[in-house]
């Protein structure tokens, strides 16, 4: 049995940061529908990596990892007789997600207010960039945009230059672990109490503890942090040096004296391990310049590869800067699963990324491909909701089912 | 919310936020500490740059609602103790390299024995297992072996993390709804398991799939200055504006050609563009653009329209513009500025904490979501090293006075 094969969800969510959250429900084996317009499918459908660079309905692999082993129902949530479908899947469901601006399930009345009607100890979940309240609620963004307004792209900067920015919709890979962990903590207290509830995601908000230390210094010390490059306060040297190849890369840490001293083994200069200008912490951070050219010099002369195995041997912290075709063939990743083979209806082998956890007693259902737009609908309409074949009929003549 | 459960938490920076989600949550969280205080209390920045294991803001930001005890886990007396508090606890969280923990009799499976209900989360570099499960980490060396890192920065210069150290972060967060998922699962169960996760698979969410590129037979996604590229497509992201920088998308497709158009139209208003300008596909403008039947050049001069227009505006008034137009602009934002954000006070974002023997209280970012039933609730700053030694290890676990001044005296506590 699954953890969470008693769970289900209905899942109004759309790009990354709301179907990440119930993309880790349904890998623990919740039941989740999400419902999408055909006429206005997900955004994410749109975003790359395409299969063969050929952009479709089913080749985001984007959009297939987020998504994967949901149930697809297409619904016309203009139509008004969409909204007694919705509310009998509600009746049905434990939880319901959203992740839309503000204002849009109120247009559809099928707010908090409006479903906990129909179901009074309902799990709701809305998510969206700022949060429901407050003078740029309806902001409409993605997370790039999220993770400009809460610091990140201040924060990933070289001291000389305009700021660089996290790669990609940052706060959407930090918001769905919140929102799956509420989600998880509402359904244990409604558990214990019989109460459902609402809860109010920021995204912005969930993601700034991902910088509490940044924050509180700015507070407590009355200056603002600034990006520092690759430099870390603890430890020197704390860099990426050039490898052999095009754009090859070897991150390199020395936490303490000892993996400097090791490092000066594999560098074949033991002259600096103990010279003063190196020795220790505190001398290594007064001269970054200085220690980045030598470290440079000696690893443009081997791949990256190499300088990895070679200082891990001796336990200094290095890694291979990795790209896609590194990350797929890397030995560790593969031991733990990390990409999940599956068989798609539409686009046949394909791979998506697995549960990124794992759970020695009750692991992760073997993933199931994301649905395509409506693939799921009779199982929904049949074996969820009970409807018979007339009324299906009926909904797809009016348009409601898509 | 979580008030019936009682967390341990062994971890170093690897788990520290773990924990603390379980308490933000309402669980009684028990920071165990070496005597003499975690390494991380060792770790900048500090209150005033005073180096105290007390004044450490990273031990801050990631231990508030936790009360703290020292405890020497390598000698027998230490071990007896945990395992009587292991034997009345829902979680434990560790960070130590794989195995180091058993070799202690503190492994999964020892503890199990003595409670099987125990759900216990390990948050590793790279697992529990596995070629790499031994390798020596760092952050800069979870993000490079995740995928994440190759694409931040400016390509001109060598791959570029985020400054304030994110790998463990995302594991933490990973471990906590791993957690989370057992506890459900224990409820009808009656056991527990063991959560095993690798910050290097953790990470590989921040490549937003780009990581798939190589299997799909897809282009890979390659950093630029303030910007990404894709394929031949330059995509400016950073824009420099009259006080600062901004991130605006301007970006094609059905979905984010609509913003693009809207941008446009504003433009055209405003007297920046022509007619002409304004009225191009910009929902299929990517495929122009690739195809070769909208020249590159001509991007590039609307792109240039768009810099001197940003250019013209401060960072607020572009923010203006976007809330009313539903534009893709949004300002790229400082410490203080967040700090002091109207948005976030509109909300009552930040909670104070009161650390009394500094006589200051600190503004802590406020709870990662609001729970109409169970708001979540800042109940104690961060704790001194051991202190709650005394109420627990005498109030809860009965120990005398005299009991608690000879284990003090030996080291343990």
């Amino acid at each position: 049995m699954l953890p969470l094969d008693d769970v289900k969800v209905v899942d109004f969510m759309w790009a990354l940061a709301g179907p990440g959250t119930t993309r880790t429900l349904a890998d623990y084996g919740a039941t989740v529908v999400r419902i999408e317009s055909a006429n206005r499918v997900d955004g994410a459908r749109t975003v790359g990596p395409f299969i063969d660079n050929k952009p479709a309905n089913d080749g985001s692999g984007l959009f297939g990892t987020y998504n994967a082993g949901k149930l697809g129902l297409a619904l016309d949530l203009n139509k008004p007789q969409a909204r007694e479908t919705v509310l009998d899947l509600v009746r049905w469901a434990d939880v319901v997600c959203e992740s839309f601006s503000p204002k849009a399930m109120r247009a559809w009345r099928l707010d908090y207010e409006s479903l906990r009607k129909v179901k009074p100890d309902l799990i709701m979940l809305s998510s969206c960039l700022m949060g429901q309240s407050g003078p740029t609620s309806k902001f409409v963004g993605f997370g790039n945009m999220a993770a400009a307004l809460a610091g990140f792209y201040h924060l990933c900067a070289w001291p000389d230059r305009p700021p660089s920015g996290p790669f990609g919709a940052y706060t959407d890979y930090i918001a769905p672990r919140f929102g799956a962990i509420s989600v998880l903590a509402a359904l244990d207290y409604r558990r214990r109490t019989g109460k459902g509830q609402y809860i109010d995601q920021s995204q912005a908000e969930s993601a700034l503890h991902f910088l509490t230390p940044a924050l509180l210094s700015s507070a407590a010390n009355g200056q603002t942090e600034q990006g520092v490059g690759n430099a870390d306060p603890n430890y020197a040297p704390h860099g990426v040096y050039p490898s052999l190849g095009d754009d090859r890369w070897i991150a390199i840490t020395c936490k303490t004296d000892e993996h400097w001293q090791s490092l000066c083994t594999a560098m074949g200069r033991s002259d600096l391990a103990s010279h003063g200008d190196f020795a220790t912490l505190a001398a290594r951070q007064q001269n970054p310049g200085e220690l980045d050219k030598i470290i440079g010099e000696w690893s443009r002369g081997l791949t990256a590869q190499t300088a990895e195995v070679r200082l891990q041997q001796m336990g200094v912290p290095a890694s291979v800067v990795q790209d896609s075709n590194d990350v797929s063939r890397d030995p560790q990743l593969a031991a733990r699963g990390y990409l999940a083979e599956i068989v798609h209806p539409v686009c046949g082998n394909t791979v998506v990324e697995g549960s990124r956890f794992r759970l020695s007693r009750t692991p992760a259902i073997a993933a199931r491909p994301a649905p395509t737009v409506g693939g799921d609908n009779q199982y929904v309409l049949k074996s969820i909701l009970g409807y018979d074949q007339d009324r299906i009929t009926e909904l797809v003549a009016a348009g409601v089912i898509e | 919310m979580f008030s019936p459960y009682r967390v341990l938490d062994l971890t170093t920076e690897r788990g520290l936020l773990c924990a603390q989600i379980l308490g933000d949550l309402g669980a009684d969280v028990i920071k165990v500490e070496p005597p003499g205080g975690s390494p991380v209390r060792r770790l900048a920045p500090f209150y005033q740059d005073v180096a105290d294991p007390n004044r450490s803001i990273y031990w801050w930001a990631y231990n508030r609602n936790k009360r703290s005890i020292t405890l020497n886990l390598k000698t027998d007396d230490g071990r007896e103790l945990f395992h009587r508090l292991a034997a009345r606890s829902h979680f434990l969280i560790e960070s130590d390299n794989p195995g180091y923990l058993a070799t202690l009799r503190l492994g999964y499976p020892d503890l199990a024995a003595h409670n099987h209900q125990l759900i216990y989360v390990s948050i590793t570099p790279f697992g529990q297992d596995g070629p790499k499960a031994s390798y020596a980490d760092s952050d800069l060396i979870i993000l490079a072996a995740g995928g994440p890192l190759l694409l931040g920065g400016d390509e001109d210069r060598p791959p570029l993390r985020v400054s304030v150290p994110q790998a463990y972060l995302h594991a933490s967060a990973d471990a906590a709804a791993g957690a989370l998922i057992a506890h459900h699962e224990r409820q009808r169960s009656g056991q527990g398991q063991h959560v095993d996760v690798s910050a290097q698979q953790s990470v590989t969410i921040a490549t937003q799939a780009n990581n798939l590129a190589y299997r799909l037979r897809a282009d890979e996604a390659r950093r630029m200055s303030g910007g990404v590229k894709l394929g031949s497509l330059r995509v400016p992201l950073v824009w420099r504006a009259m006080d600062g920088y901004v991130t605006l998308g301007f970006l094609f497709g059905r979905q984010l050609g609509l913003f693009s158009q809207r941008l446009m139209n504003y433009l055209h208003e405003l007297g920046v563009c022509d007619a002409a300008t304004r009225d191009k596909d910009w929902i299929g403008y990517g495929g122009l653009l690739l195809s070769g039947r909208e020249p590159m050049a001509e991007y590039e001069r609307v792109v240039a329209l768009i810099a001197e227009f940003v250019a013209s505006r401060t960072k607020a008034e572009l923010f203006d513009a976007a809330l009313e137009r539903g534009l893709l602009i949004a300002p790229i934002t400082t410490m203080n500025e967040v700090l002091e954000s109207p948005q976030l006070q509109a909300r009552h974002y930040f909670q104070e904490l009161e650390h009394p023997e500094l006589e200051r209280s600190f503004p802590y970012p406020g709870p990662f979501a609001k729970f109409s039933e169970t708001p979540l609730t800042y109940r104690r700053r961060p704790p001194l090293v051991g202190e709650h030694n005394r109420e627990i290890f005498c109030g809860e676990l009965g120990l005398g006075e005299d009991r608690l001044a000879d284990l003090a005296r030996k080291g343990i506590i």
